[in-house]
């Protein structure tokens, strides 16, 4: 249960799922898995950012993506970094069709709630991850 | 020259979520995107543009862009510059708010009064250099840019031809050249053009089309010919699709 777990997500600036990606990460490591996750930008880790390697390097890390283009997985691993889990947001949605996200630079409170439930869904995979190890 | 869409700037923005500027990064692009400037303005999603956006990529090689980062490691300008060019500015959050003598910014999730007041300054320089940058490069691209937007890609050319997921609708289709498949930019908007100037496929069309595609995508002096041959089997079906409707 000692080592933590690295989350990315991929932020995509351009559409509604990008935002929910984000909102889940923070969720995570802010709210339901604090002590135990820790943040890296995708972008510092794709440009070979030294401490951002030395961060996801060793640790177990999961890719949030906010569709199937899946930018965030497919960065890491073509950074030359396993990934453990990967998720999008485009999954959680059709699981919670209720849930309708809208906005980019607000999301509206459906958008909050997939995030939430993405979000829980990531931390029971992170307890699952830390269980393994 | 075909026509290509609006002259608009590209804002790419870091959003790096480890850290409070980058979230005034992305909310300081969202701002001028959705409510200062949103008709002459179109977002380049870093993370599309790292994992090989096309149409980002292509975006960012026709048109200016601003890059904002919140950071010295300027993750939004290096990347621009490495895969399309450097951009046309260059904006870091932390010099902004050193400059504008404000306090610490906190909270990546949320962002506190000096973080908002940071997005408010760092969008504000934004539309100044959106500003400036339409009106002076206007006349230098202006021959080569229409203020048509360029039709939408039909479903039938949906795998091969593909618009800017961004928004910016740079037309882009990927063509088999010598085995390997190669992405060139503006082909559609090419092909529509000869069509429409009644250019039929032929040896003399072939070689206007290669000397057309040159100058939006570099072509290897020993790949001509097979770059011709691609672009003459790829007009040959365009045209065969426009004549069946």
């Amino acid at each position: 249960m000692s080592e933590k777990v690295v989350v990315i997500p991929c932020s995509g600036i351009g559409k509604t799922f990008g935002t929910v990606s984000r909102e889940a990460a923070y969720a995570v490591v802010e709210d339901l898995r604090p002590d135990r996750t820790q943040l890296v930008a995708l972008s510092l880790l794709v440009l070979g950012d030294e401490e951002a390697r030395a961060a996801v390097a060793g640790h177990p890390t999961i890719t949030i993506d906010g569709c199937r283009l899946a930018c965030a997985t497919k960065m890491v691993q073509e950074s030359g970094l396993p990934v453990a889990r990967s998720f999008t947001v485009l999954d959680a949605f059709r699981k919670h069709r209720d849930l309708k996200p809208e906005g980019i630079s607000a999301l509206n409170p459906e958008g909050q709630q997939l995030a939430c439930a993405l979000a829980k869904e990531i931390a029971e995979a992170i307890d699952a991850l830390q269980e393994e190890a | 020259m075909p026509l290509l869409p609006k002259k608009k700037v590209g804002i790419v923005a870091c959003s790096g979520e480890e850290l409070p500027e980058g979230t005034v990064s992305r909310v300081a692009a969202l701002k001028v995107l959705e409510e200062l400037r949103p008709d002459d303005t179109v977002t380049i999603c870093l993370p599309l543009f790292l994992a090989g956006g096309e149409g980002d990529r292509a975006f960012a090689r026709f048109y200016p862009t601003v890059a904002i980062d919140g950071c010295e490691k300027r993750c939004a300008a290096r990347a621009t510059e490495m895969y399309s060019g450097k951009p046309a500015a260059s904006i870091v959050v932390t010099d902004v708010a050193a400059e504008n003598g404000l306090g610490p910014i906190r909270g990546s999730r949320r962002l506190n009064d000096a973080g908002i007041r940071a997005a408010e300054l760092v969008a504000q320089e934004v539309v100044r250099l959106v500003d400036e940058l339409l009106g002076r490069t206007a006349q230098a691209v202006g021959k080569a840019i229409a203020e048509e937007p360029t039709p939408e890609a039909s479903e039938e050319e949906e795998e091969t031809v593909t618009l800017c997921s961004c928004g910016s609708g740079i037309p882009v289709q990927k063509v088999t050249v010598n085995g390997r498949v190669v992405t060139l930019i503006a082909l559609p908007a090419i092909f529509e053009q000869f069509y429409q100037n009644g250019k039929r496929p032929g040896d003399g069309t072939t070689r206007e089309l290669l000397e057309m595609t040159r100058i939006y995508n570099p072509i290897p002096r020993e790949e001509e010919a097979a770059y011709a041959e691609a672009l003459a089997r790829e007009y040959e079906k365009f045209c065969r699709k426009r004549a069946t409707g």
